[in-house]
């Protein structure tokens, strides 16, 4: 196995930037977002880099990097990337760069910079918590980044945001705990059990994945009380919770108002996926059969997701809300096909996590525009806007349509291959999921209509200014993968196929053969 | 039975004396820093640099016998082998940092030069306390450490919560040192020694001991439980920490319970996790209550103090509480004490850190910091804010800090032993902790301060031991490989 340090430079590179700005002095403050931009630059050339380099007709890891740390526990520091993590930590590296440059601070006309260090250095270290803990290919390593990335998001929120912030933050900060210390508990039993299994305490993840644990499946009693479901569940409580799936998702929405418009676009665009991207690579290849077990009521509350964040999006008089909802609603989705053990919905939900990651934060960003520009995120304090701001309205029409899965947008790419393959193995659900669609268009495009169509009501409207250089730039890129995923997937994902094959054969081989 | 006997004095060689020079070094410091506190102006400074050369000195010629051979003193008495002097190594460091971190401390507070000395006097009862195997030298040195303590508590003489405090402490523990002087000798009555490997063997001979057995392991157990600040016997323990100078609450927290609970833990090893007899069952379930407890009832009244040292005394309880679980897994798996000694060093090092932060933000004489005060000193001052926040999430839990690698090996081999039940509370209860340490972050870097916001006071020992206690806590939180193996190495 071929072995390289660039997976760590990717994780480390953010963390060296934070501590170099720590270090700068004050006086430089209004150059330290361009520190920020330079280094999400410097982390997408690196992640195009391994993505260039990425050997596309394997499904191993690659680019491993192993360096001895805690020997005694079985426990290493060991990073590798797979099809599977290669478009999330893809997802990462370009949303970064334009999260920064979409809510690029306008001293012109704004309040000035509020402890600006500080500020670029939690949105560093946050990155590097998040490549980390899709890099990670350690058990222990992937629960220590998955840790990490709560304190900087913590301070996000409870600094620089709205005023219920220090409720959002604290809220969002316990319930992720109450998750991540039970997988703790599931943690130690597995690395117990590998312990006793090969001989000698290992981490390693692919290795922890040839454990097999007692599953009887011939009742609910049964099934519960046996050592696989108790694993499983620990792990899929941690997930599910980040996800979040109905009825975790309670933190969301008060965590998504409050934060800081980049924070938003972090939360929405990367760490919601990591809870999928856990239960894609811990939670059901690892207890197969207790995940299969479950699946029916993970795919029924999948479906209930959809059409319960459906419905509160519907009713949202602040757009932020909205939008947080629609992500309970569009994560939903993903659930469905990472239930169905089928393979089509199973790649529709790796997509569909690229693709919800691209539409909500392209919505965050806009809902940020707006607020930067009005000072207001009710939805009936606008209307008419697209006369004054054409730009944005066309940015705001397409991450619409790309969020309501629009033929030839990248939506349409993840939702559909969900629909598809879940309707072969749970065709019922997959109905109620579908109104989801429906609805789906319905609060999407009414937050449009109420925005930017119909007469202007406002009287303010004569100073408002369209989207300036950085925002165009992040938009259009936003643009670019819309379409570029809507009408070629196969350009952007045909390097995940070989994994997203081998994952889902032998997960179904893993079921199918009890 | 004589006297001597019991008690087998025999004359001291020279290894014996190279072994035993860190607690004379200690005592002898500790005198010559009492006389060198007397002189009118300078006699803090020079008490301080007596009393901080004597540790360093102790603390070296520790590290460098550590590894000659076992050494054994009054018969079976002493015994200095690698792993007692690791721990003495541990104590002497703790005590290292908070004779600094008295430093300025003690004039703010009009604390007298003494300080110096009885922290030494304190560490030497320590330092035998860790290295005694046998009950009626583990109740001398007790008294050598406790006697020192309680007039540490009472050092803040213009206080009075500082008087009520010292007298409390003094009450009780002396309480609980008769009830641990008599439950040794009922223990003795029953298997005729006081030596704990002989009492052990005694029971692996004889799985019917006589009730007094019981009756004598009760009344040890209750005291050394009261020591290390457990559920029932906690009642002391917030009014001791709030009425003690911060400084000397800090020592409290990592040398006293690190010590108290080394010497439980032995006890425990020797007199309780016994296997054949059947009825110390009863006993090891006791553990298990005790340690339900103290998690649950700390971390559950913790959350509604709004004063830092109170909240934080609250949370010792709890930390006890992980401790007691770490303690009865060692009965049912691996008996080697390395998890519980990996997590009391850890915890002593942040909890020193956290005090010597709040010894800067306090006003003379003040009890406690309340939440309010606090609000908007990150801001203030980001970088004792910093630190602060450092500690707190490392008593939380979180990983980057030593405080998770400790909470990791400790809860790991309690499932690794099949205690699942007691982790999980464990963990619950965690989570209950992690909320109000976040309230004090909340408070320091989120919220404006409401007026009455405290003043800092630059004290040069307590921001110094504030950064070697954050830098250790950084370092064995992101690098904890060789401390982990070295502990692991002496404790087989």
């Amino acid at each position: 196995m071929e072995t390289s340090t660039l997976l760590s430079w990717i994780i480390f590179t953010p963390l060296l930037f934070g501590l170099l700005v720590v270090l700068l002095p004050q006086r430089l403050e209004q150059q330290f977002r361009k520190a920020a931009l330079v280094q999400t630059l410097v982390n997408a050339l690196l992640a195009t880099v391994v993505y260039l380099g990425f050997d596309g007709s394997s499904a191993g890891a690659q680019f491993v990097h192993l360096v001895e740390w805690l020997p005694d526990w079985g426990i290493n520091y060991r990073v590798a990337i797979d099809g599977i993590s290669l478009p999330l930590v893809m997802l990462t590296a370009y949303v970064a760069p334009l999260a920064i440059l979409g809510t690029w601070p306008d001293l012109h006309h704004g309040a000035g910079l509020k402890k600006e260090k500080f500020f670029v250095f939690c949105l560093m270290a946050l990155q590097s918590g998040m490549y980390g803990t899709f890099l990670a290919a350690d058990v222990f390593l992937f629960y220590f980044f998955w840790e990490v990335v709560l304190i900087p998001m913590f301070f996000l929120i409870g600094i620089w945001g709205g005023k219920e912030r220090i409720y959002a933050t604290v809220k969002f900060f316990l319930y992720t705990m109450v998750g991540s210390l039970l997988m703790l508990v599931a943690i130690f039993w597995l690395l117990k059990t590998g312990a006793t299994e090969f001989g000698a305490p290992t981490g390693e993840l692919a290795a922890l994945a040839k454990l097999n644990f007692a599953f009887d499946g011939s009742s609910l009693g049964a099934a519960l009380s046996s050592p696989q479901t108790l694993l499983f569940l620990a792990f899929a409580l941690a997930f599910v919770i980040k996800v979040p799936m109905v009825p975790f998702h309670t933190w969301l929405p008060d965590a998504h108002v409050q934060a800081p418009t980049v924070g938003s676009v972090f939360l929405a665009a990367v760490l919601l996926k990591m809870g999928t991207y856990g239960l894609m690579r811990i939670a059901i290849p690892m207890f197969p059969q207790a995940a299969h077990y479950f699946s029916s009521l993970f795919i029924a509350l999948g479906v209930i997701g959809i059409i319960y964040g459906a419905f509160c999006a519907l009713h949202q008089t602040d757009f932020k809300k909205l939008v947080a909802y629609s992500s309970v609603s569009h994560m939903g989705y993903i659930m469905i096909g990472l239930f169905a053990f089928q393979k089509v919905a199973i790649a529709g939900a790796l997509y569909q996590m690229i693709n919800h990651g691209i539409s909500a934060g392209g919505l965050f960003l806009i809902v940020g525009f707006l607020y930067e520009r009005l000072h207001t995120r009710n939805l009936g304090e606008f209307g008419g806007l697209a006369k004054s701001v054409p730009l944005m309205a066309i940015g705001f029409m397409i991450m619409t349509l790309s969020s309501v899965a629009l033929p030839g947008t990248n939506g349409f790419v993840g939702e559909f291959p969900i629909l598809l393959g879940a309707f072969q193995v749970w065709p019922v659900y997959v109905l109620f999921a579908g109104t989801g669609v429906i609805l789906g268009a319905v609060y999407a495009l009414k937050a449009y209509q109420l925005v930017m169509l119909g007469p202007q009501t406002r009287t303010d409207l004569d100073g408002l200014t369209d989207l300036n250089l950085k925002e165009i730039v992040a938009m259009s890129v936003l643009t670019v993968f819309v379409f570029g995923i809507g009408f070629f997937p196969k350009a952007f994902f045909w390097k995940s196929d070989a994994a997203l094959e081998s994952y889902g054969t032998s997960l179904i081989q893993k079921v199918s053969s009890k | 039975m004589t006297l001597i006997e019991v008690f087998p004095l025999t004359a001291l060689g020279l290894t014996e004396y190279v072994n035993l020079l860190p607690v004379l070094m200690l005592a002898g410091g500790g005198l010559l820093s009492l006389l060198a506190g007397t002189h009118k102006e300078h006699g803090h400074f020079r008490a301080f640099v007596v009393a901080f050369a004597a540790v360093v000195m102790a603390l070296f010629q520790g590290n460098a016998v550590l590894f000659s051979s076992d050494v054994s003193i009054l018969g079976e008495t002493l015994i200095f082998g690698p792993f007692t002097k690791t721990l003495s190594i541990m104590l002497l460091s703790f005590s290292a940092i908070a004779v600094v971190l008295t430093y300025g401390q003690d004039k703010k507070e009009g604390l007298l030069a003494e300080i110096y000395g009885l922290i030494l006097f304190a560490t030497a009862g320590m330092v035998l306390m860790v290295s005694t195997q046998h009950l009626l030298f583990m109740f001398i040195s007790l008294e050598i450490m406790s006697l020192a303590i309680y007039v540490l508590v009472a050092m803040r003489r213009t206080s009075s919560f500082s008087a009520e405090a010292g007298l409390k402490y003094f009450i009780l523990g002396g309480l609980a040192s008769a009830l641990f002087l008599y439950g040794s000798s009922l223990v003795f009555g029953a298997t005729g020694t006081f030596e704990l490997g002989k009492i052990s063997t005694f029971l692996s001979a004889h799985p019917n001991p006589s009730f007094v057995y019981y009756l004598g392991l009760g009344l040890v157990l209750t005291a050394m439980l009261f020591k290390v600040g457990a559920v029932p016997f906690h009642s002391w323990l917030p009014d001791v920490y709030q009425g003690a100078a911060t400084n000397v609450t800090g020592f409290m927290g990592a040398a006293v319970k690190f010590t108290a609970f080394m010497a439980l833990a032995k006890i425990c090893q020797h007199m309780v996790f016994v296997d054949n007899v059947a009825k110390l069952e009863w006993f090891q379930s006791y553990i298990w209550l005790v340690a339900a407890a103290s998690m649950i009832y700390g971390n559950f009244v913790a959350i509604s103090q709004n004063e830092i040292k109170r909240m934080l005394s609250f949370s010792t309880i709890a930390h006890t509480g992980y401790l007691l679980l770490g303690l009865y897994a060692m009965n049912l798996g691996s008996t080697s004490p390395q998890d519980l000694i990996l997590y009391l060093f850890f915890y002593a090092l942040s909890n020193l850190g956290a005090f010597a932060v709040i010894s800067q933000f306090e006003e003379r004489n003040q009890k406690d910091l309340t939440l309010d005060q606090i609000a908007g000193l990150g801001i203030r001052h980001p970088f004792l804010g910093a630190l602060f926040t450092l500690f707190l999430l490392s008593m939380a839990g979180i990983p980057l800090t030593s405080g998770f690698i400790g909470k990791y090996g400790l809860f790991s081999s309690a499932v690794t032993a099949g205690e699942v039940p007691l982790v999980v509370i464990a963990v619950l209860t965690s989570v209950v902790s992690v909320y109000y340490y976040l309230r004090v972050i909340v408070y320091m870097f989120m919220k404006e301060s409401t007026g009455e916001a405290v003043t800092y006071q630059a004290l040069k020992g307590a921001g110094l031991a504030a950064m070697v206690s954050a830098a250790a806590t950084l370092q064995f939180g992101l690098f904890p490989r060789a401390v982990i193996s070295f502990v692991k190495m002496i404790s087989k």
